[in-house]
């Protein structure tokens, strides 16, 4: 997963992914209240897998020469 | 005169002013600004989010339901405002590419549709507030909610600032394809902004 404060690009994939993100906890909280939790936890340790994951496999882009 | 003065001399001819800035972060100075920025904000809405949560399990505890009795969120108006946020982060993210690809009329049309579509949300919000029939000094429950609320408020009102800036700038050329820090990074701040206010819909009108 990519910061999504390096660019306005990844900012708005960041929007994108926020939005679906809250829209299947809500989703699931109109089931019941404890299948919400239950997508905002499962979904909450994926993106943090996923951040750790891209962490340790993704160096960071080298230095602008020009600037 | 030796070698290493004339070296001296011939380089101090040259070159005015301070030495060339050293940069010893692989992020731009720019990005890294609102990156710091941008984290200062997330930590003062957590703190109105942890004194939120904090009265919603308290209160709770004491009424039985959320939001206490007599006291109704306007979801629906807010939705629509929320889709009106979410359509500006669209039109800014189509003025950001129309610049990097030298569309200057997808810019400028981008801004102004962004400018205008974060002036209806913040109009919005403040004709919800004269209708929503509590104030501030009600309960916690309204003293919490206007918190969130105007906290997000202020920064849309910042925003629209920076929007309005970029826009004028847009309009007499400033940007081009090589030269777009103006746009790039406004829009990473107006993109945090719906980002905060996604958040405090979902947590303050829906759940």
């Amino acid at each position: 997963m990519r910061n999504p404060l390096r660019s306005e690009t990844d900012a708005f994939r960041f929007v994108l992914l926020t939005i679906g993100y809250f829209a299947l906890i809500v989703l699931g909280s109109l089931i019941d209240v404890w299948v919400g939790v239950g997508v905002f936890a499962v979904l909450t340790a994926a993106a943090l897998w996923l951040v750790f994951r891209s962490r340790t496999g993704e160096r960071p882009a080298p230095p602008d020469e020009t600037a | 005169m030796s070698s290493h003065a004339e070296a001296v001399g011939h380089g101090h001819e040259e070159h005015h002013g301070p030495p060339p800035i050293h940069y010893s972060s692989r992020v731009p100075p720019q990005v890294l600004g609102m990156f710091l920025f941008i984290a200062s904000e997330i930590m003062l809405f957590g703190s109105f989010f942890t004194v939120y949560f904090f009265d919603r399990v308290v209160n709770h505890g004491v009424h039985g339901h959320w939001p206490p009795p007599g006291f109704h969120r306007p979801a629906f108006v807010a939705g629509i405002n929320t889709a009106i946020l979410v359509t500006s982060s669209f039109t800014m993210h189509w003025a950001d590419t129309s610049i990097k690809k030298g569309n200057r009329n997808g810019l400028k049309a981008g801004m102004l549709l962004t400018f205008l579509l974060g002036l209806t949300f913040l109009l919005t919000q403040v004709i919800e507030y004269h209708r929503i029939g509590f104030n501030t000094g009600d309960t916690s429950f309204a003293a919490t909610f206007f918190g969130l609320t105007g906290l997000h408020g202020a920064h849309v009102f910042v925003g629209l600032t920076i929007l309005l800036v970029m826009t004028i700038r847009s309009f007499r050329g400033h940007f081009s394809p090589e030269h777009h820090h103006g746009i790039e990074i406004g829009g990473i701040y107006w993109h945090f902004v719906d980002v905060m206010w996604i958040v405090v819909y979902v947590t303050v009108y829906l759940l």
